[in-house]
């Protein structure tokens, strides 16, 4: 005969009840139930007793997932520490230097470290531990740089037209930020010699291609200008960076300096 | 060929909290479950010290009897797979028979892939056959 609910007694339908119970709370991950498994040579035994074996293996699954994103976390904690610590040490270190070409040079080391630093901050607060979202971390990247260039009465502002949720891996991430904190660095110490500007960042999508833009109103690069050959590390790294992420770098001189960088997701 | 039945266990089996364990004269160790035994990791371990007190010089393979088991904890299964640790047997048969046993023996062999040769049967003859491979 078959099994069907109408032939089964009532005993046997509120076992399947039960059963149904427990496999509901472990589909919402409550391992804290079992079935009951009474030790009858019957089918809804043996059923019982492979649910409950499920559960403690999912829930063990569970907990070793949960393990590795804790693990995970503490890891971007203290990346993040440490590229902190070795800021403090070169911001120590900036104390007993009067040159004013190795205290900007100590700053924009700084700065990119800053630039790390502020990735794995935001990997370890977020829910997901291995993409962030660009929007809040260039703007977070942008004030960071502000705040190390800012003099009494600048008046340097930011506009940004980014996409939102638009979220990147660590591993692009990175470059990005490096790219980011370079291009806007020049800005700051070359653009505006009044102090008085503004820079503009804009990110869009199309399907898998990306156009980051970086512009400025500030003074401009000389014609003469020649970055692969006449540029000092910070454009050195923006040209190593855009290599390594396979990104087109395309400058524009017009009422200032225009960067636009294509890469692919 | 008649069923052999040579897991009824002897007066001089070992007794433990859920099994008797015995050395079989044809060099094949037997481990039974008791009727409705539930195995955590205290019984899996107590088994395994039982089972090892048989050990002289040479690996031997053991027969489990679960056909009367009522249930084995995670733990237990892990203990039993010998994964990660050393162990004085060569190969394992457990037998099986009702739908819940089978559900057990079947969950441990997928999930639990024992390290050594493993197979479930539900024929003590062709259990036997199987495990006089490994003497």
């Amino acid at each position: 005969m078959p099994l069907s609910a109408s032939n089964l007694s009532d005993h046997h339908k509120e076992r399947v009840d039960r059963i149904l119970e427990v496999v509901m709370a472990y589909a919402q991950l409550d391992f804290t139930k079992k079935t009951e498994v009474l030790g009858n040579e019957d089918v809804l035994d043996a059923i019982g007793a492979g649910i409950n074996m499920l559960g403690e293996e999912l829930e063990n699954s569970t907990v070793s997932l949960k393990e590795k994103e804790q693990l995970l976390k503490e890891v971007h904690h203290r990346v993040k520490n440490n590229l902190q610590i070795v800021s403090s040490l070169l911001n120590l270190q900036s104390d007993n230097v009067l040159d004013e070409k190795y205290l900007a040079m100590i700053k924009d080391s700084r700065n990119r470290i800053n630039s790390m630093a502020i990735v794995h901050e935001m990997l370890y607060a977020s829910r997901d531990l291995s993409r962030i979202e660009i929007s809040e971390y260039i703007q977070r990247l942008c004030n960071s740089v502000h705040q190390s260039f800012s003099r009494p009465g600048s008046d340097i502002r930011f506009r940004f037209e980014i996409e939102k949720d638009l979220y990147f891996e660590v591993d692009h991430m990175i470059p990005i930020g490096l790219i980011v904190n370079e291009i806007i660095s020049n800005s700051f110490k070359y653009a505006f010699p009044k102090d008085k500007g503004e820079i503009k960042i804009s990110l869009k999508r199309q399907d898998k291609i990306f156009s980051l833009g970086i512009e400025d109103n500030g003074i401009g690069l000389s014609e003469s200008f020649n970055p692969e050959k006449d540029g000092h590390l910070g454009m050195q790294l923006i040209q190593m960076l855009s290599e390594q992420m396979e990104a087109s770098i395309d400058i524009q001189r017009n009422n200032g300096t225009a960067y636009r960088i294509i890469f692919k997701d | 060929m008649r069923s052999m039945d040579t897991l009824n266990p002897p007066d001089d089996a070992t007794e433990i909290t859920a099994f008797w364990t015995w050395m079989g004269k044809d060099g094949i160790c037997r481990t039974k479950t008791k009727p409705l035994a539930v195995i955590t990791l205290k019984e899996a371990m107590e088994n395994s010290v039982a089972v090892t007190s048989f050990y002289k010089d040479k690996k031997f393979p053991l027969l489990i009897d679960a056909r009367n088991i009522k249930y084995m904890e995670r733990e237990a299964r892990k203990h039993f797979s010998t994964n990660g640790r050393e162990t004085k047997i060569n190969s394992f048969a457990i037998m099986v028979k009702s739908p819940l046993s089978r559900m057990i023996g079947n969950f441990f062999m997928g999930l639990n892939k024992p390290a050594i040769p493993a197979r479930l049967f539900d024929d003590e003859n062709e259990a036997v056959k199987w495990l006089k491979q490994h003497l």
